[in-house]
């Protein structure tokens, strides 16, 4: 019986190792139109969130340009997953690697692996910062530019007027810590300047979500009625924080200011519901990414750290915008 | 006919390591010396100056086999009389050197490249970059068909991928034959993950915590696994409570506990010692293609398990018991066989292989993760289903239960190497679990014609409906 199986077996692989086996040497030279040049394997943490899924179509179009094929590939927030990813991307001799990581230290020894095989890793708006873990180029928001974007905002709308402002945070992500850290330093900067002070009196998770930025906004009204704005890291909680602002009735005296510019902040921001959003332009993201790892095939320096300007996103600009109702 | 039906599983699995070979059949680089040998012949023919005259640029990528491949390709050259030659592993490397040889004014007669290096936009646009250079030809390595799946690095991917859910579904299996089932494996995962690194960050010195330590934190991890293992079977045996419910309460707890204990972060610091296990690769077996053919740690731990539980399963009287539990627990009972401590043992079992997979797991990632093991429950059920493990006891084998985790690593393997969407992925996924099981169901059901008859006689449990004879655990069909 058992002998049977190994028969199968042993068939089987004999079949696959006669296969056809050419020896070709081709002497091309590679500029050819149509031609693949290779395939870029890209790992991203989500595509259920939009803000990846225009990443992933801008590096699929951009790389197109250069005749460069693109697996898009979800990771579904499992680090595990993404290690198969990637491994599989090694197993194909991908011409690059492009990872927004699910976990900032784990993915360590998978980059490793990519690095051990010869191919270049770019990560994408979440960084890698472990020290023996070679990574071509990080491509992010600038996280802490845009924080000062978000104080000058916030600034504008107070006109001159000092008051209390609360913070909506979501410490563990990186990019949220530079955020906040930005905000605070474009604030200590006014308030040295005058004498109309605004003042940080909260810090709370928002967990970057409607629900907890809502139950934390009714938190700070509780001990503090006289809250005059609140900062939210993300537009969820920006908008769980105007809901709650709504419920309590005091929607008309606290400024809010979000981060991102997602379609459904972008839409409150022309209703006036928020002030202003520094967004963020995963577009841009995704040609940057392309045109490093086309950079880096030439041969030539690539920025070890590329950072995207934001843009303070205002009413006027919604009224303006042709992609919003 | 009959002959691919009895071997069902098995069959299904061959099948389709076929046609994921046939379909992953890509032209792959050459890195032995017979290539090297080929390309160095090309080259010294084809060029329009003398040998002393010669200028090589061997463009490889920056890993071993590649630049042993390089080696031996400038030593073949040399012996045909080519001395200039520079090696390249990234584009700015050949870019530098390109430059200098310009810059010497030497041209450069041939670029040896791989498939990879050779589509390198460094050598896209010779003419305009480097006038003195335009003339340049370029060599790919000789190439050979070769399918992407069977690649030794792919296989040794799908046995590494696939090892953490073998490695629990040995347990599970245990606890399926005997009539159980056991849902909290995958917090199990988590929970060993977080209290292991915790306890080498804490108590041990974090990165530089001794093998000692490392030994005593797996031990305690895994232990601890154990003894909630034991809470589930002392909960299941003595108060008499479906092991579905248990097992899920189990699953919820440990979860919570996972998460209370690491506050929701990641623990990374451990030291790199401890990704042994998880990525080293103690057994080296001989060369091929110009790498070394190794046999993961975690692989090899996974078979020397599997030939134990083997052991025990079908030559042990313990592994006898297993199966009389769960075919008939009155009858196993009125025989004398101890019930209780066999199911006991099974949920205890479980539970320790499940902190196992766990330290396996944290040692891939070096990192002790919270969130590590979820839905990993479902896939390790599967693994057991596929393989011909009855969900209403009594019957199966530690054995299949390897084909059925072979079975989901090449089918989720081959997914990807064929480039399908995620969402198709999950519906093939179930789809072909179904029929494996499908597949399986047929081949008990064809029988000799004697033996039907003997069905049709005796009131002998058969697995297709609920399990009316042995009265207790309605949730076997769970």
């Amino acid at each position: 019986m058992k002998s049977f199986q190994i028969a199968i077996v042993t068939v089987a692989l004999c079949i696959a190792g006669c296969s056809p086996t050419s020896d070709n040497t081709s002497d091309a030279t590679p500029s050819g139109q149509g031609e693949s040049r290779g395939t870029i394997g890209v790992s991203l943490l989500t595509l259920q969130n939009p803000f990846f899924q225009v990443i992933g179509d801008n590096i699929t179009a951009e790389a197109a340009k250069h005749n460069y094929d693109v697996v898009v590939l979800s990771a579904d927030d499992d680090i595990v997953k993404q290690g198969n990813h990637v491994k599989d991307f090694i197993v194909q001799n991908a011409s690059a690697i492009v990872l927004s990581p699910c976990k900032s230290d784990a993915i360590g020894p998978i980059i490793k692996e990519a690095n051990a095989a010869g191919i270049p890793v770019f990560t994408v708006d979440i960084p890698c910062r472990l020290p023996d873990v070679e990574i071509v180029s990080q491509i992010a928001t600038d996280n802490y530019g845009g924080g000062r974007e978000a104080a000058t905002g916030m600034i504008e709308a107070f006109d001159g007027k000092g008051g209390d402002v609360a913070i909506l945070h979501f410490a563990q992500a990186e990019s949220c810590q530079l955020r906040v850290q930005g905000f605070l330093d474009g604030i200590n900067e006014h308030n040295e300047k005058t004498e109309k002070k605004i003042n940080v009196v909260a810090t709370l998770e928002g967990g970057g979500k409607r629900e907890i930025g809502g139950k934390a906004t009714e938190d700070i009204l509780q001990s503090n009625p006289n809250l005059a704005g609140i900062f939210a890291i993300n537009d969820p909680s920006a908008l769980g924080a105007r809901a709650a602002l709504e419920k309590a009735g005091v929607a008309d005296q606290v400024v809010i200011i979000g981060f991102d510019g997602q379609p459904e902040g972008k839409q409150a921001i022309k209703e006036g519901k928020i002030y202003a959003d520094p967004i963020q332009f995963p577009a841009k993201m995704g040609v940057e990414i392309v045109k490093a790892i086309v950079a880096n095939s030439k041969g030539e320096e690539v920025e070890s750290e590329i950072l995207i300007p934001t843009y303070l996103y205002r009413q006027a600009d919604g009224l303006k915008d042709p992609e919003l109702q | 006919m009959q002959l691919i039906f009895k071997y069902g599983t098995s069959f299904f699995l061959v099948l389709l390591c076929i046609v994921f070979s046939w379909l992953t059949l890509t032209p792959q680089d050459a890195f032995d010396a017979s290539a090297a040998e080929r390309i160095a012949n090309q080259i010294s023919q084809t060029t329009e100056t003398s040998p002393s005259e010669t200028t090589v640029l061997i463009a490889v990528r920056d890993n071993e086999a590649e630049r042993s491949y390089a080696a031996l390709l400038e030593k073949k050259l040399k012996a045909q009389g080519i001395e200039q030659i520079t090696t390249a592993t990234t584009a700015r490397e050949g870019r530098q050197l390109l430059n200098q040889l310009q810059a010497e004014n030497r041209a450069l007669q041939t670029v040896a490249a791989t498939q990879v290096t050779g589509s390198w936009l460094l050598f896209a646009d010779l003419a305009t970059d480097y006038p003195l250079h335009q003339h340049a030809k370029i060599l790919v390595t000789s190439s050979r068909l070769w399918p992407n799946f069977l690649k030794y690095k792919n296989v040794s991917n799908v046995l590494n991928q696939i090892s953490v859910i073998a490695i629990i579904a040995i347990g599970m299996t245990f606890v399926i034959i005997a009539g159980g089932i056991d849902l909290s494996v995958g917090s199990l995962i988590a929970f060993c993950s977080v209290i292991t690194a915790l306890l080498i960050r804490d108590y041990g010195g974090g990165d530089e915590a001794s093998t000692l330590w490392l030994l005593i934190a797996c031990g305690v991890g895994i232990g601890a696994c154990g003894v909630i293992g034991a809470f589930s079977g002392g909960m299941v045996v003595g108060l008499d409570i479906p092991p579905f419910i248990v097992t899920l309460a189990m699953m919820l707890v440990a979860s919570g506990l996972a998460f209370i204990c690491s506050n929701g972060y990641a623990i990374p610091e451990v030291p790199e010692a401890f990704t042994w296990l998880g990525r080293g690769a103690a057994i080296k077996i001989g060369m091929f293609g110009g790498s070394a053919i190794e046999i993961p740690n975690a692989v090899c731990l996974t078979l020397v398990l599997y030939v134990i539980a083997h052991i025990v399963m079908s030559r042990t009287v313990l592994g006898r018991y297993v199966y009389a539990v769960g075919d008939n627990r009155q009858a196993a009972w009125l025989s004398g066989v101890p019930v209780k401590r066999v199911l006991m043992f099974t949920y205890i079992l479980s539970g320790l292989l499940a902190g196992v997979g766990g330290v396996v797991l944290s040692s891939t990632f070096r990192s002790g993760e919270p969130t590590f093991g979820i839905m990993y429950e479902l896939y390790v059920i599967a693994a057991v289903v596929v393989g011909g493990t009855s969900l209403t006891g009594g019957r199966g084998t530690v054995v299949g239960t390897l084909i059925g985790a072979l079975l989901i690593g090449v089918i989720n393997n081959g997914m990807n190497l064929l480039h399908v969407t995620a969402y198709w992925q999950k519906v093939i996924l179930g789809l072909v679990i179904l029929g494996a099981v499908l597949l399986d169901r047929l081949a008990r059901s064809v029988p000799k014609t004697s033996s039907r008859m003997r069905q049709q006689e005796s009131p002998k449990i058969e697995t297709n409906g609920p399990n009316k004879s042995a009265g207790d655990n309605a949730t076997k069909n769970a």
